[in-house]
Formats: structure tokens, sequence, C-alpha cells
């Protein structure tokens, strides 16, 4: 696992741009410095950047500018010593449906040239890990979503890589199944001192696997930091407004108020922190009828990456379920 | 390579694991020869100039060919499925060289054509056809449709890397595949052919391919069936230009792909 150490970051990029053609800029000058030994979760909408992002780091593509370095080492000049040392799942989960689950990991293992003896317990060990032992001698196409996203995992892990990039780890996986495959990231971290680079657009995801957020929307990293940092500043409650009206001078008046501590205005939403939503909600409802605004939805909520988000590109961090673009990325997805 | 070894293995792993597939590769050509052998024997044996070889023996090449050209059309297919599904991705995040993943595919649709060759030229002798006794002929004769099938592999999995959904893939390689097959001596005497059919045959790989083969399996030369027989050496010439294009074919639009 370790083939000479490496000081510094194990993830690095700067200014990185991948354009396609002139129209299409899947990302737009992305800097990223990521310790060893972090899970680091990059978290956006989709069309972000984030699977462009991941396919520079791991060197299925080449930026049109701008650099990247995986422990040390460039990812377009030394390519080859990127991939031996490095794990990826795709979204998309690039399993051989017609093999077996043993079978998938095993020529997994040959194409990295591991020997035979050393395949076969890293194979054992990890189908255990992931609790596919019994499903092991059928086809993967016989697996469940969450057992396909198991094997996946599996298969990135045969190599022992140092770095492991996931994309979207959880997509589509019930509730019992992403809990546990949080629990194995956060041991790989742990015990097997991993840095883990994920991408998702589930903020629940992030705020529960992650050291450090990076926010990126439309190619570029908009804020980071911890999730407890990124939360903190939206203050103790969110209180979420969706109205009609004259919106201008609501949002003035909301301002004033001593126990608002941020206002941030979206598309469709006002979003307001405050110290206590239960208590301020009527104050709030009242401000807005004195100020001819009517009022058509109002939530109070904990505050969430996805209000960090709106605050920053002023969009919600919508869920959509994988609904990609696939312009000319259609090998890269 | 070990690459390409462990991606030839696991293709055909997938095929053996697949009883559907195996089963094509095995009746189809079977039914060509029965099928189409019964049918044409009738209606030609008084135009093969008199010989005394059924046309079994003589279209025995040429739908060995033929299905050379079938396999590599499938390789082709394997191919894109495996782009489209992403499993290519797999291949390029390893440390492998990036010619091995094309290498891997294209000798597994080689050797699944090898194979439905071997079955061809069995049912063949069954029905009549006389091999070669010198078993350097039969040898050679399978390495020239090896090189043939390398060659529209290539070109098919050029398509395959260039085009984004199945249809299209199809379309394209249809294109290809019925000139190929008509415009050629695999079916019919050259001798016999209008002078544009004639012109167009030797443009046609299929040709030199199946010429040479015919003339390096069978003992009975009356089985080149009143033609005469394109010099060996050219037949040569062209199958191994053909394997080279369709390989640097392949090549160049796979890199492409990956950018």
């Amino acid at each position: 696992m370790n083939e000479g150490l490496h000081n510094g970051p194990a993830i690095e990029a700067s200014g990185l741009v991948k354009r396609y053609g002139d129209e299409v800029v899947a990302v737009d000058g992305l800097d990223l410095s990521i310790p060893a030994n972090r899970i680091y979760g990059l978290l956006g909408p989709n069309g972000a950047g984030k699977t462009t992002t991941i396919s520079i780091l791991t060197t299925l593509l080449e930026p049109t500018a701008g650099y990247a370095r995986v422990l040390g080492l460039d990812v377009v000049k030394e390519a080859g010593d990127v991939r031996q040392r490095v794990g990826v799942t795709f979204q998309e989960m690039v399993l051989d449906d017609e093999l077996t689950g043993r079978q998938v990991l095993d020529y997994h293992g040959r194409l990295y040239r591991i020997g035979r003896v050393e395949r076969q317990a890293r194979t054992e060990e990890l189908l255990a890990l992931v609790e596919l032992v019994q499903a092991a001698e059928r086809k993967a196409k016989t697996y469940s979503g969450g057992m396909k996203r198991r094997l996946e995992l599996a298969r990135a892990l045969m190599t022992t890589p140092e770095v492991l990039f996931l994309d979207e780890p959880t997509l589509g996986l019930d509730p019992q199944t992403r809990a546990r495959i949080w629990e194995y990231l956060h041991h790989l971290k742990e015990e097997g001192g991993m840095t883990l680079l994920l991408t998702t657009h589930q903020m629940d995801e992030a705020e529960e696997l992650a050291d450090t957020v990076g926010i990126i929307d439309r190619g570029k990293l908009v804020v980071e930091g911890t999730p407890q940092e990124l939360i903190d500043e939206m203050g103790a409650d969110t209180i979420h407004v969706i109205g009609d009206g004259e919106r201008d001078a609501f949002v003035e008046t909301v301002k004033r108020l001593p126990f608002v501590q941020t206002v941030e205005v979206g598309r469709t939403v006002i979003q307001i922190g405050v110290d206590s939503g239960s208590k301020r909600l009527a104050e709030i409802i009242s401000e807005a009828t004195g100020s001819a605004f009517v009022v058509e939805d109002i939530t109070v909520s904990k505050p969430s990456l996805g209000d960090v988000f709106l605050k920053y590109t002023g969009r919600r961090l919508r869920h959509t379920d994988g609904n990609r673009t696939r312009h000319r990325m259609s090998l890269m997805g | 390579m070990a690459a390409t070894a462990t991606l030839w293995k696991k293709q055909m792993r997938k095929f053996l694991a697949n009883p559907e597939e195996m089963f094509g590769l095995m009746i189809q050509p079977i039914l060509w020869v029965v099928l189409f052998g019964a049918g044409m024997k009738s209606m030609l044996s008084p135009d093969t100039a008199g010989s005394e070889a059924p046309y079994v023996t003589f279209m025995l090449p040429g739908i060995v060919v033929l299905s050379a050209l079938g396999g590599a059309i499938g390789g082709g297919s394997v191919w894109l499925t495996e782009r489209l599904r992403g499993i290519v991705k797999g291949y390029l995040v390893a440390p492998i060289p990036r010619l091995s993943i094309l290498m891997g595919h294209a000798l597994s649709t080689l050797t699944k054509s090898m194979l439905q060759a071997v079955i061809i030229l069995s049912v063949g002798v069954v029905l009549g056809a006389r091999l070669n006794a010198n078993p350097l002929g039969w040898l050679g004769g399978l390495l020239l449709v090896a090189g043939f099938g390398l060659g529209f592999s290539g070109i098919a999995l050029s398509i395959a890397s260039q085009t984004d959904n199945p249809g299209a893939y199809h379309a394209m390689i249809m294109v290809f595949n019925l000139p190929l097959l008509f415009l050629s001596n695999a079916l019919y005497p050259l001798a016999t052919m209008p002078t544009w059919m004639r012109i167009g045959s030797l443009l046609n790989p299929v040709t030199y391919t199946t010429d040479g083969l015919r003339q390096m399996m069978f003992r009975d030369p009356s089985a080149l069936a009143g033609s005469d027989p394109l010099p060996l050496w050219l037949c040569w010439l062209v199958v191994l230009g053909f394997a080279s294009l369709g390989t640097w074919l392949a090549y160049a639009a796979f890199k492409k792909s990956i950018k």
C-alpha cells in the first residue's frame, strides 16, 4: 500500500478547466487541496461538474487547462502511476453483469497484476466485508441495487488503493444500505488510513461522511469548510418562506428584526436564519402581512448544507434522481 | 501482454457462461452450409463448368469468411455495450496499456470466429468437401481468415467507438455488410460476373480471403470452378494489409473516444 511516502496533499488541483468545444464548460477553474487521510465531500447538483472532476482526477479525462496531482503524481504525465494507486467507484457501477461476484473481483485483481494467492485472499476478505459471500457465486445481474453497490465498492478496494474516489456512492439506495456503506467508508478512513473523495448531491450524505465539504456549482468551487462550520454560519434555525407580493419591502423589514441572523434571497425561497424557529414564526408571518407580502408556504428547520448551497448559489440543491445530461461526454458520463 | 490475456480470458469466460450465444454460434454456420448449399447445388450444378466438386466445396470458404464477418459485427456490438454500460471505464482506470483493452476484445472475437470456422469446415467435410491433405494448407487458410477477421473487427470496433447507440452502430455496419457479401466471389465465381461486379469484387478483401482459402484448403482444384485463381501472394498481401488497416482504424477511434 505504501510505495514511498508522499508529503503534501493527497489530492490537489489548480485552475482545473474542462471545456467541450466552445459551448460546454464542465469545470471552470477548480482548485483543491485535500490532505491525506481525510474524507472530502464534493457536494453539488447534477451537472455541477462533479463527475467530470473525478474523471480528470482518475485519469479518464485530460483537463483543458490547469493541472491536478494525486499523491504528488501528475494525472496527465504520470497517469499510469496514478492508476496503480487509486480506486474508483462509478456512478453507473461498472460491473460486468454476466460474471459472478467472485469473478468480478478476481478479474479486477488480475488487471492490477495481483498474484493468485493474494488475489484469492483479498477476494474472500472483501466479500466478507461487504457481506456478499453467499451471493458470490451468482451472476452480478441477479444482484439488487444495494448488492451491486457493495460489489462495486469491493471491486474498488481490491487493489488497496491509497486514495479512493467515489462518484455518488449511495445513489438510489434504501436508508439501511446507505447507512451500512457510510459505515464502511468511515472504517476505511479510520482503520485503513485511506483518503476518500466522494461526490454527491445528497446533503445528508455530505453531512454524515465528510470531514470537509466543498460545494461545487457550475464547474466552480463555491465554498469549502467542515459541515459544521458551514452550517453554523446559517444561524440556529432556518425559516423558509415562499410567497408573493412586495418581496423587497418584506426582506428589508425582516433584516431589521433583532433575532434574525441571516437573510438569503433565492429565486423563490427566502431563507431566514433565526435563533429559534418555533418562537419567531408568528412574528415573521405578521411582518409579512404588514409588508403586503402573501405567504404561500413557510417551514422551519435546522439548517442543512442545502441551505448553505442556497446561500452561496441562490438556488436550491434539488434532489433529482440521476437525470444526467449526456452531451458529448458519452464515454465519460 | 498480460492484460490482453486477462481481458481475452474474461470475454471467453462470459461467452462460455452464455449458452444462448454458444448455441447460436454453432448452429448458424451449420444452417448456412446445409440450407444454402442444398438450395444452390441443384440450381448451379450444370453451370459450374463441368466440375465434379459439389457446390458445397465451392462455397464453403465463402461461408467461413462470411461467418468471420458476422463474428466481427458481434464483437463490435459487445464492445459498444461495454462502452455504454461503463465497463470500459473500469479498464481505463486500471494500470494497463490502452492497446490491450482493444486487443483483448479483438482477440476474443477472433477466437470465436475460428471456432465457427472449424465447425463450418467439419460440417462441410461431412457433406462431401475434400480438404487438402497437408495440414499446413488448412492452418494457413485459418490464418488467412483470422487476418480478415482482424481487419473487419477493426472496422466494427472503430464504428462502435464512435456511436452512442446500438441502432446507429448496426445501421452503419450494414452499409459494409451487404456489399462485402455480394460483391465478392464467395457465392459465385468471378468468371460468371458482369465486368462491373468483377471490378468491385477485386476491390473487396472478402474475394482475396475466399480465394486464398480455396487454394490452400481444398484438394480438388476444380473447386475453383472455372475461374483463374488469384495469385496466392496477392491474397496474403491484401489480407495482411486489411488486418493492419482495421487495427489502425480501431486504435485511432478508441484513442479519440477517450479524450
